[in-house]
């Protein structure tokens, strides 16, 4: 529905616009504001959702820009395919640099970014075949199909199709797994990884298609200005793009084209107020201020006052269910999952040393130890968010050592962290459906299997609220519910009891075993020995990055060096 | 190789590759005390020089405009800080490194609007003479730039190795959490770095001023190639990152001389992009929860 009143607001704004506003004057203002816009859509995706502080965009810009200049004024190309190739060409620079450059996070990715851009203005000014600092003068105005398009308000209405165009590409991004995918990169990398979420390849996706924007952009802005030099799209021009999606709104799609909207009405004002100079102040300082006291920005701001307007449902008052155990069925086998060898050093610590165990299909199996035993590395050995010095990890007779975190969560390897790692921008039912990350099935179904998955932990009434405004211990559920959705054939959990108090433990107990029951084989750290004890079919014990023993519970905690170092002292602080 | 052209190349490198050491410096400190990367770095190179060379256009005395300079430099950092990220200390990443991009921006328009889109300059501290060096020639005011970061550097060292707030900021830099937990007030440290940051870059604005003329859009080039400095220390060593700012001054002086003027710029980005994607991935710092592949 809201959706719907945006496209509908769109559509009779940009319609209407210079039909209204007649003259030269405003009709330029709407086609700068277009070029922009077709910029900034792409870039709400990068920027915006997935929280990419790319801060070259103007680069891509460039390449638009001078594909069109130079292709139309020295070689005489149809405007249109111009456009096309510069694209092309500014999505296969991003592609050949993404892969490297996008490892870079926050800080370093916006200094590769900038360098690159100031590397390419460079070049412009130095080459020849860019016309050096002088530029490229003379572009013809844009045409269709070869049709030049002789009115300015013709190429109004062609700008503004492209933006429709790239705003329905956003939209269907952002109704997709994709868009949930990229929200929830910018919340937690690591959470992100453990849903199967290949994030690199998603911020590779939207480095590129922003790029392609940003070249469109470039094009469509120098056929309106008919010149191109150096000094177009600079280090300011990238500014616009951050501003203009900051302020406009980073959650949606619509934030792009309001921004665009607003940083050009702003510049237009200041030189109508004869401030030109004012402009870097006031962008920049509206930037900070939106970032500080109002992060959804214009467009988010609209959304919650649709929302009040509307009325909204009021979310319901009891949070949990009766945990509903018949909401998953039994899968198929439960996976076995052998280690061998496994070492992990830091320096000098050897956080894992030579450990090796099985843990059978279908049991419970508790990994115990003092705390700096190695366990949480363990874990992370496991799931691959480290790499492991020596050793094998076998999943169903399968090696997965060498694999990547998204992908071992990819073939069935649910996990939990000790620090909570929820999606604080999604809601809890899209949390638990990032889970489903891997499967790909229409968005109706994976929002059943989702909605299944919370009944199953006991939240079925949760799942429209943000995950902050559960209790801590219903957030921990969230967390299950979402290692779940992955249809689990091995589930490893860190510590899931604690900051949980007796009750919570004792809920968590029974869903242990009911997860169990589905066929899913458990592995889990827990320093809760009561809980441990009445759960786990099989023990290990670790100690200094070294197994200890492994065995039958009663068995284990029979053993003196496990006395020693470990349960007696436990036994003696309970007494 | 001629060993005079050589000598020309190089002491100039030095001369600027001294700013970028300072600003490499600041990144350093407050990265390690606040966590936060501060992209605004290298406008307060920007703002000591404009403000240095106008405060003495004024007719203030030579000192009083490079105390002014420093003062100001200090003074907006903590007014940066305070302001600005305070109140988002508890904010992702992403947010308070974009906060510091904004400031950045208000701060090279504030030069725009105060001192005008010309670049200013400013006489040599002792004249405009010059002096030569095996072959080389020049400007007298390099030894004002050596000097003055030379003192600055003992500063800083001197306090980081023998105050009691400089061994909390060492502390930071080895574990910012536990540095806390044992009593460290970090608030006041992040407010006392960030407006130390601000003044030794001013200060380095205003002395090199004379050399390079002041311009308000020069903060950007400062701060990238500050910024190569302190990465290549990882965001840790700032010895590393002095050694860093010095060798990329040197690279862009001779890139200029022996490549092309021009191109300069692009070699040294072109170094800095080619050095981050070879490494990418691998730099631990800032509140980044990295993934260590």
């Amino acid at each position: 529905m809201k959706r719907r009143v945006a496209i509908g607001a769109f559509l009779v704004l940009a319609l209407a616009y210079p039909l209204v506003l007649r003259g030269s004057y405003p009709l330029g203002i709407g086609i700068i504001t277009g070029a922009l816009a077709a910029g900034t859509v792409g870039f709400v995706l990068l920027l915006g959702y997935a929280h990419q502080l790319a801060l070259g965009q103007a680069g891509f810009c460039m390449v638009g820009g001078y594909a069109s200049a130079i292709l139309c004024v020295q070689h005489k190309w149809d405007p249109l395919l111009a456009l096309v190739v510069g694209a092309v060409a500014a999505m296969l620079l991003a592609w050949a640099i993404a892969g490297p450059i996008l490892k870079l996070r926050g800080f370093v990715l916006a200094m590769a970014s900038l360098a690159l851009h100031l590397i390419l203005v460079v070049v412009a000014l130095e080459a020849s075949f860019t016309g050096g600092a002088l530029g490229t003068y003379g572009l013809p105005k844009f045409a269709l199909l070869g049709v030049p398009l002789s009115s300015d308000l013709a190429y109004y209405y062609v700008v503004w199709t492209i933006v429709l165009a790239f705003v329905v590409i956003g939209l269907a991004i952002d109704g997709s797994r994709i868009g949930r995918a990229l929200k929830a990169i910018a919340a937690s990398e690591t959470a992100a990884l453990s849903a199967g979420i290949d994030i690199r390849r998603y911020k590779v996706q939207m480095f590129v298609l922003s790029a392609g924007m940003a070249s469109v952009c470039g094009s469509l802005a120098v056929h309106y200005l008919r010149a191109m030099d150096p000094n177009v799209f600079g280090f300011a021009f990238s500014l616009n793009f951050i501003t203009a999606v900051i302020v406009g709104g980073l959650e949606t799609v619509w934030g792009g084209v309001v921004g665009a909207a607003l940083v050009t009405g702003l510049r237009e004002l200041l030189r109508g107020l004869s401030l030109p100079l004012w402009e870097g102040v006031i962008m920049g300082a509206l930037t900070v201020l939106v970032l500080i006291a109002f992060r959804r920005g214009f467009v988010g701001f609209l959304a919650a006052l649709y929302d009040r307007m509307a009325g909204g449902e009021a979310p319901a008052r009891v949070l949990v269910s009766e945990p509903d155990t018949a909401a998953l069925a039994p899968r198929g086998k439960p996976a076995e999952l052998v280690l061998a060898g496994v070492s992990r050093a830091f320096g000098n610590l050897r956080a894992v040393s030579n450990v090796g165990f099985s843990v059978a299909a279908g049991s419970i199996t508790a990994l115990i130890g003092p705390n700096g035993a190695g366990k949480t590395t363990l874990f992370n050995l496991v799931c691959g968010y480290e790499p492991l010095d020596a050793g094998s990890v076998s999943y169903d007779g399968q090696r997965i050592e060498q694999r990547l975190p998204n992908q071992i969560a990819a073939l069935g390897i649910g996990r939990t962290f000790q620090n909570l790692q929820l999606f604080g921008n999604l809601s809890v039912l899209d949390n638990v459906m990032c889970g489903r990350h891997r499967f790909v099935e229409r968005e109706a179904a994976n929002r059943e299997r989702a909605r299944a998955a919370l009944a199953f932990v006991g939240l079925r009434n949760a799942e429209a609220l943000a995950p902050g405004a559960l209790a801590f211990g219903h957030q921990r559920l969230v967390e299950m519910a979402r290692a779940l959705a992955l249809e689990p054939r091995l589930l490893l959990l860190d510590e899931p009891a604690s900051g949980l108090n007796d009750a919570e433990t004792e809920r968590l107990a029974e869903l242990v075993l009911r997860i169990a029951a589905l066929g899913v084989t458990v592995l889990l750290v827990e320093h809760d020995m009561r809980l441990v004890m009445g759960l786990a079919d099989h023990l290990v014990v670790m100690h200094h990055g070294e197994k200890l023993a492994d065995g039958a519970p009663d068995d284990v905690r029979r053993e003196p060096a496990v006395i020693d170092a470990y349960l007696g002292i436990e036994e003696h602080a309970a007494a | 190789m001629d060993l005079s052209v050589f000598v020309q190349l190089l002491l100039p490198g030095l001369t600027t590759g001294c700013v970028y050491a300072l600003v490499a410096l600041g990144f350093v400190l407050c990265a390690n005390v606040s966590g936060v990367v501060n992209f605004a770095q290298g406008e307060y190179v920007m703002l000591g020089g404009v403000i240095g060379a106008s405060l003495l256009a004024q007719g203030m005395p030579l000192a009083a405009a490079i105390a002014g300079a420093t003062a100001a430099g200090a003074l907006l950092g903590a007014l940066q800080e305070r302001l600005t990220l305070a109140p988002v200390r508890a904010a992702p990443d992403f947010i308070q490194i974009t906060i510091t991009l904004g400031v950045a921006v208000v701060l090279r328009g504030v030069a725009l609007i105060a001192f005008g889109k010309d670049p200013l300059s400013m006489p040599g501290f002792s004249g405009d003479g010059v002096f030569e060096v095996a072959g080389a020639v020049l400007p007298v005011q390099s030894l004002w730039v050596w000097g003055a970061s030379a003192a600055l550097l003992a500063a800083v060292f001197l306090f980081l190795m023998h105050s009691d707030a400089g061994r909390a900021v060492r502390a930071c830099a080895i574990n910012r959490q536990a540095a806390r937990l044992m009593g460290v007030d970090a608030e006041r440290l992040t407010l006392l770095v960030f407006a130390l940051a601000g003044a030794s870059a001013a200060l380095a604005g205003v002395v090199v001023t004379p050399i390079v003329l002041a311009n308000w859009d020069a903060g950007i080039a400062y701060g990238l190639k500050g910024f190569v400095g302190a990465i290549l220390g990882n965001f840790r060593s700032p010895v590393v990152a002095l050694a860093g700012g010095l060798g990329i001054g040197v690279l862009e002086s001779f890139a200029a001389g022996y490549v092309s003027s021009g191109y300069k710029d692009a070699i040294v980005y072109g170094v800095l992009l080619a050095y981050l994607l070879a490494r990418g991935g691998v730099f631990v710092f800032g509140r980044a929860a990295l993934l260590s592949r």
